[in-house]
């Protein structure tokens, strides 16, 4: 591409050259020296300053040789006509400085253009990216482009961290350090760093300067909303402390009072068979101790939760055989697919055992008396189903979101039967930490049903031929 | 440490709790299963009453301040073979598993009632003084175990089992009456080995209890201990 164009502005010369030759005895040497600074004007702007300045040469020895007489010589004449050759080759050489100095301007304005471009853009990515860490990267790894370096890390952290000096900046070094300051305040550190020392130039100064700007609103952003997420971590804190110091005022002393009354009695000489009530009222306790611990422990996202292979079998007769005696005359009807197959999830036993004799619990509390709970287990798509079903009013609509708070009870509950409030949520946070779902699905007839999803697994892929 | 005489002639319990209050629910809760009772209060006065009396069983709390109750369990089982059953705090799921795999035979958590206790306790006993031959072969309820002959019958039938079933069968026979953790069923069945059929232990245990049991759901012979592990158990 270079040498063609090199190549045509020569061949542009050379017929320029030919065409003035034979009218050469007509023609006056400001003709000549006109149609030739075209050429080299010409070569100047489209081939660069070097074609320019050749070209110029190359014109003004054919302007010599060709055009002033003696022709075919070097000699000239007449002294005057040096003027004009000399004349000639200063413009030449002058215009294609000239034309060279207009393009680099040209291009570094494209490049100041582009650059902006390049910061708008940063800053729209900065300002849509999901996570704000997200958001930091791709800064990162915008300024260690730009500055051609090994390694671009922003450190977010106060005033005590260390920078370099500004006299630094004239001395290679294989580490920089910058501050990165919002509103005067100091909010993190940019470190670049590279195998070999480097030196970064004006111009990548400038351009670093407008991007650090963007790091530090990078940084500010992540403060903002680990700031924010602490707040609303808090507020959840909160709302549960108040509940649980309702809770603990009235369910836990209510029990220790009846302890506490019928233990007098006893030692008065009362009845002796009144201490089953002390047993019955210390498990309702060691009941409500054990559920709050749990959800302590899940409020605080320390519940271990180990999830394995398990089928539906184990964690169904595993709940049941916990609620054994809690069922009050309930008769339980089991439903687990009718053919051979054995239903398999990747869940916590332990977690979902207890998540179905919660509902089993439940279930036996709101359901008439005498009427049959049903479990049932199934596949769907990438969900392990289970369902419990009883013949109880279930939730009303208006209570369904409450249901799952900790501490509440459905209205009619709270009269007729006792148990800790925590059930369900206990339930429903347990099921989250193994990655399934509970949810108050009523059925058609309206009847009471609640669906726990798990992660199902495919088939039995150890299996032996049976 | 003290000593009370009643009870089974010849069997002497050691209770390791540094809570009085607890030594002494525990020891009401042993009249009439052991002959005399002895009580440690501390993991070192406890294990060197277990080396000197020679017990027939010990209960041990979990949370003793001097020792941590895994290092009490291995440091016991470095001596001895005597049943144990270990008192734990719930929400110690975890920590079961590791005490069972550490040597200790059985647990029971607070709060405990009595007569789970003492269930716990008759089956460690009844256990220890069960012969290795008796475990060759068993008949409980409608089922009928031959390990040597490899036969299992249910209600008269013959049940075919795969060779993994055998050996869950064989590790449950054998530890009959007590909890196993999936990592000692894990080393029954598979050895040392490592494998992808391992993960599929507890869908093994499914199978197996779909030949044995009469309803896999509400299984009477293989008891599910979620956090835990499987407890055979034909004479509960």
């Amino acid at each position: 591409m270079h040498v063609r164009r090199w190549l045509a502005w020569w061949l542009l010369l050379a017929v320029a050259t030919a065409a003035l030759l034979p009218l050469r005895a007509r023609l006056d040497k400001a003709h000549v020296a006109l149609v030739f600074l075209l050429v080299v004007l010409g070569g100047s702007a489209g081939g660069g300053r070097l074609l320019g300045v050749t070209l110029a040469g190359a014109a003004f020895v054919l302007f010599d040789v060709v055009f002033v007489p003696p022709y075919y010589t070097f000699r000239v004449a007449d002294p005057f006509d040096w003027l004009v050759l000399v004349t000639f080759l200063v413009t030449g050489i002058v215009a294609a400085q000239l034309l060279e100095r207009q393009r680099r301007e040209a291009e570094v304005a494209r490049e100041r253009a582009g650059e902006i471009d390049r910061l708008a853009m940063l800053g729209a990515e900065t300002l849509n990216a999901p996570r704000p860490a997200d958001a930091l990267h791709a800064i990162a790894e915008v300024i260690r482009q730009g500055m051609q370096v090994d390694r671009c890390d922003i450190e977010l952290g106060g005033p005590s961290a260390e920078v370099d000096e500004r006299s630094d900046e004239t001395i290679p070094a294989r580490k920089r350090r910058m501050a990165l300051d919002i509103r005067g305040e100091r909010v993190g550190t940019l470190v670049l760093a590279s195998v070999h020392p480097f030196l970064l130039s004006r111009d990548q100064r400038r351009v670093l300067g407008a991007l650090s700007y963007y790091a530090a609103l990078g940084v500010e952003r992540i403060r903002l909303a680990g700031a924010q997420e602490e707040a609303e971590t808090l507020r959840r804190a909160d709302r549960l402390k108040d509940a649980l110091i309702a809770s603990v005022s009235h369910d836990l002393r209510t029990p220790l009072t009846t302890i506490k009354g019928i233990a007098d009695e006893i030692a008065r000489g009362g009845d002796h068979t009144r201490a089953y009530v002390i047993e019955d009222e210390a498990d309702h306790l060691s009941a409500l101790v054990d559920d709050l611990l749990d959800l302590s422990q899940l409020a605080a996202g320390q519940m271990p939760v180990t999830p394995a292979l398990n089928t539906a079998d184990d964690a169904v007769g595993a709940a049941l055989q916990r609620v054994e005696g809690a069922m009050q005359g309930h008769e339980v009807k089991v439903q687990l697919g009718a053919d051979w197959s054995v239903l398999i999830g990747r869940f916590d036993l332990a977690h979902t055992t207890r998540i179905l004799s919660n509902l089993l619990e439940n279930a036996a509390k709101y359901a008439p008396t005498g009427t049959p709970i049903v479990v049932r287990a199934w596949r769907e798509n990438e969900w392990l189903c289970f369902a419990v079903l009883d013949a109880g009013a279930g939730i009303p609509p208006a209570e369904r979101d409450e249901a799952f708070a900790p501490f509440v009870r459905g209205v009619r509950a709270r009269v007729e039967t006792r148990g800790t409030g925590l059930g369900l949520a206990i339930a429903r946070q347990l099921a989250t930490v193994q990655g399934g779902r509970l949810d108050f699905e009523p059925d058609a007839n309206s009847r009471s049903r609640f669906v726990l999803r798990v992660p199902a697994a495919p088939a039995n892929d150890g299996n032996e031929s049976l | 440490m003290s000593g009370s005489e009643q009870g089974d002639a010849g069997v002497t319990v050691l209770v390791v709790d540094d809570e009085p209050q607890i030594r002494r629910v525990v020891r009401n809760a042993l009249d009439g299963i052991a002959s005399r009772v002895l009580e440690g209060s501390s993991a070192r006065e406890g294990l060197d009453l277990a080396a000197s009396a020679q017990p027939s069983l010990v209960i041990l709390d979990l949370s003793l301040p001097d020792l941590d109750g895994l290092e009490v369990c291995r440091d016991l089982r470095a001596f001895s073979s005597v049943p144990l059953i270990v008192l734990s705090a719930r929400h110690s799921d975890q920590d079961k598993a590791a005490l069972l795999d550490a040597g200790a035979d059985d647990y029971v958590t607070k709060p405990f009632s009595t007569l789970e206790l003492q269930a716990r306790v008759r089956a460690q006993l009844r256990r220890a003084n069960r012969t290795d031959g008796a475990n060759k072969r068993l008949v409980a309820g409608g089922l009928e175990i031959d390990l040597a002959r490899r036969i299992v019958r249910r209600d008269g039938v013959e049940v075919h089992l795969t060779p993994t079933e055998w050996g869950l069968l064989r590790a449950f026979v054998a530890n009959r009456g007590r909890t196993l953790t999936h990592r000692q069923l894990f080393n029954a069945v598979w050895g040392r080995a490592e494998g992808d059929a391992q993960q599929y232990l507890r869908v093994y245990v499914g199978q197996l209890r779909r030949k044995l049991e009469a309803d896999p759901v509400r299984p009477k012979l293989i008891r599910t201990d979620p956090a835990v592990g499987y407890r055979f158990d034909p004479d509960a």
